[in-house]
């Protein structure tokens, strides 16, 4: 998925000589390309997050084309206000990049962790948030949110062990998509990373499984026409139970009436602080995002016998 | 594109915000006050806009980073035609254009600052683009000294000076009183001069409220032709113009009634 982005970049910048990428002294080998072939349109900001945000927001202004990349844990949630004040508030179409979402930085522990991405960026106006399952989706958002006209923020988590697409295609800018489709009363609806659990849950319990590429503007009836056979949702996501996919889910479902009666579940990161040093699969096992944590919350919830 | 060269009188402008703040029963009329002739003296030679189009892609930038001195920005813009009357008459009222601090969604302001030490991170965007397609352009960033206490502010000056972007006009509103007392009392930043030149700011000190001293300064940082930032250090008096507001904070926050309304009017039509 990272050499998806490093691709793109190097190839927009090629097209645009208006186009720049910041980064606060993130990303060393993801930029390698975009540096060896258009160095001067890399801008290392130093360690300076916020402010990279606003020189962001004045070179947009002045009609330059800018990427902010940064760690999640950094951008976008270092630098929230000034992603409010300075970009969203402008309405101005700085595309952000959050690397490492999720529980990607388990060893580093809390600073570098990041679950509450989502969550805090769907409340500022004017913002998209993406969040990709496999380098297919990334294409599609990237593609997107360069020639959207408002504040973007890809969420690029460890989103590169499923296989969930593939081939090229291009977003519907409003909707889930439908990986598989299985007569079954319980459909999984996840975002990012999660997909790739999703799918092997879908394998051995017969589910339906979407994805969730993009999380905002959501068009709700759309989507609950899409989800009306299913008596059962589930959704999956690496981002707090708290503002995520299953927030998202269970305000539409909720507005909407629930007409059909239907159930959701949420799984996703407990709100609370990981507790322990370990790797990626030890954090997501605490969290309860592993394949057999989440089969026995499913049977703990009958949803699986 | 050129100057305005339009004279801008400091009480005229003053009694502007007086008025506007008595209108819209503003706080911040201190802050406002010690910068009267800073943006007189900018707008009248120094500053390059088009007043018939304001977006014109070649005009300088002036941006107050500083929002809460914005009645005295509002107060000019009324002189050169931008905002009218009816801005400065219903200052505040429901439904109404202009709020109390600095917003780019206003004509003529070019960045939101009523959250500190933004301004200066977008200002120094707008340098480096400018710089990058080698345009003849200036961005005039004006910061206040309780301002500097924010440490986006210094990340902006490292990041001006780096980048060599001599394009960079900083003035720095130094009424030597922030929100809750004196600057030096609650977050002591000076000295500006040393600190900024340590950053390779070219650096000047100015009286704030000379004329004289003010345009010399401005000529001596547009003329520079070294490849570093500038900045001016304007020692000016919050609340300056009036007798009881001047170096008082307490008009940092009061509202005019009607007594201290009449009282400011006549001494800005008795002074010259």
């Amino acid at each position: 998925m990272r050499e998806i982005l490093s691709k793109f970049l190097s190839e927009k910048a090629k097209l645009n000589s208006n186009l720049y990428v910041f980064s606060g002294d993130h990303g060393y080998a993801l930029f390698d390309e975009l540096r060896k072939t258009k160095p001067n349109q890399f801008i290392n900001a130093g360690v300076s997050e916020q402010a990279m945000v606003g020189y962001a927001a004045g070179m947009v202004k002045e009609g330059m084309k800018v990427f902010v990349y940064g760690l999640s844990a950094f951008v976008p949630i270092r630098v929230l206000e000034f992603i409010k004040m300075d970009v969203c508030y402008e309405n101005l179409p700085v595309i952000f990049l959050g690397d490492g979402a999720g529980l990607v930085y388990a060893t580093l522990g809390a600073s570098h962790q990041c679950a509450e991405d989502i969550g805090c960026l769907r409340t500022l106006p004017n913002m998209r948030i993406y969040s990709p399952a496999d380098p297919f989706e990334m294409k599609a958002c990237l593609e997107d949110a360069y020639s959207s006209n408002s504040p973007c923020y890809i969420r690029i988590g460890k989103a590169d062990k499923a296989r969930v697409h593939n081939q090229h295609f291009t977003l519907i800018p409003d909707q889930i998509i439908s990986i598989i489709r299985r007569n079954s009363d319980t459909c999984i609806i996840s975002t990012g990373s999660m997909l790739s659990v999703s799918l092997e849950l879908s394998a051995k319990y017969n589910f339906s499984v979407f994805s969730a590429p993009i999380l905002t503007n959501l068009d709700s009836e759309i989507l609950i026409s899409e989800i009306s056979s299913y008596k059962n949702i589930i959704s999956i996501e690496e981002h707090s139970i708290n503002g995520g996919l299953g927030s998202i889910l269970s305000e539409i479902l909720s507005e909407s009436g629930n007409a059909n009666n239907q159930r959701l579940l949420r799984i996703g990161i407990q709100n609370r602080f990981t507790q322990k040093c370990g790797s990626y699969e030890y954090a997501i096992k605490e969290h309860g995002l592993d394949f057999s944590s989440i089969e026995e919350k499913l049977k703990q919830k009958c949803l699986i016998r | 594109m050129n100057y305005s060269n339009k004279y801008l009188d400091s009480n005229k402008l003053r009694q502007n915000v007086i008025d506007m703040a008595k209108n819209g029963n503003s706080v911040h009329i201190g802050c406002a006050f010690s910068m009267i002739e800073l943006f007189a003296i900018l707008y009248e030679k120094f500053a390059k806009i088009d007043l018939k189009n304001l977006e014109n892609p070649e005009r300088d930038l002036v941006c107050l980073s500083k929002g809460h001195g914005v009645m005295a920005v509002y107060s000019c813009l009324y002189e050169l035609g931008v905002l009218d009357k009816i801005h400065l008459d219903k200052y505040f009222s429901d439904g109404s254009l202009l709020k109390g601090l600095s917003d780019s969604h206003v004509p003529g302001i070019e960045v939101t600052g009523g959250s500190l030490g933004h301004g200066i991170t977008v200002s120094v965007g707008y340098a480096l683009a400018i710089k990058l397609k080698t345009q003849d352009r200036k961005v005039f960033c004006f910061v206040g000294d309780g301002e500097m206490n924010e440490g986006s502010v210094w990340e902006s000056l490292l990041f001006a000076a780096h980048w060599k972007l001599n394009n960079f006009i900083l003035v720095v509103d130094a009424n030597d009183f922030q929100a809750m007392g004196r600057a030096k009392d609650v977050l002591n930043c000076e000295s500006f001069k040393s600190k900024l030149e340590s950053f390779n700011f070219e650096t000047w000190e100015c009286d704030g409220h000379s004329r004289k001293e003010i345009e010399d300064t401005y000529r001596k940082a547009l003329d520079s032709k070294n490849e570093t930032p500038k900045a001016i250090i304007a020692r000016t008096v919050k609340g300056k113009g009036i007798s009881f507001m001047e170096d008082d904070n307490i008009w940092h926050y009061t509202r005019l009634d009607e007594t201290t309304y009449r009282l400011a009017t006549k001494e800005l039509s008795e002074s010259k």
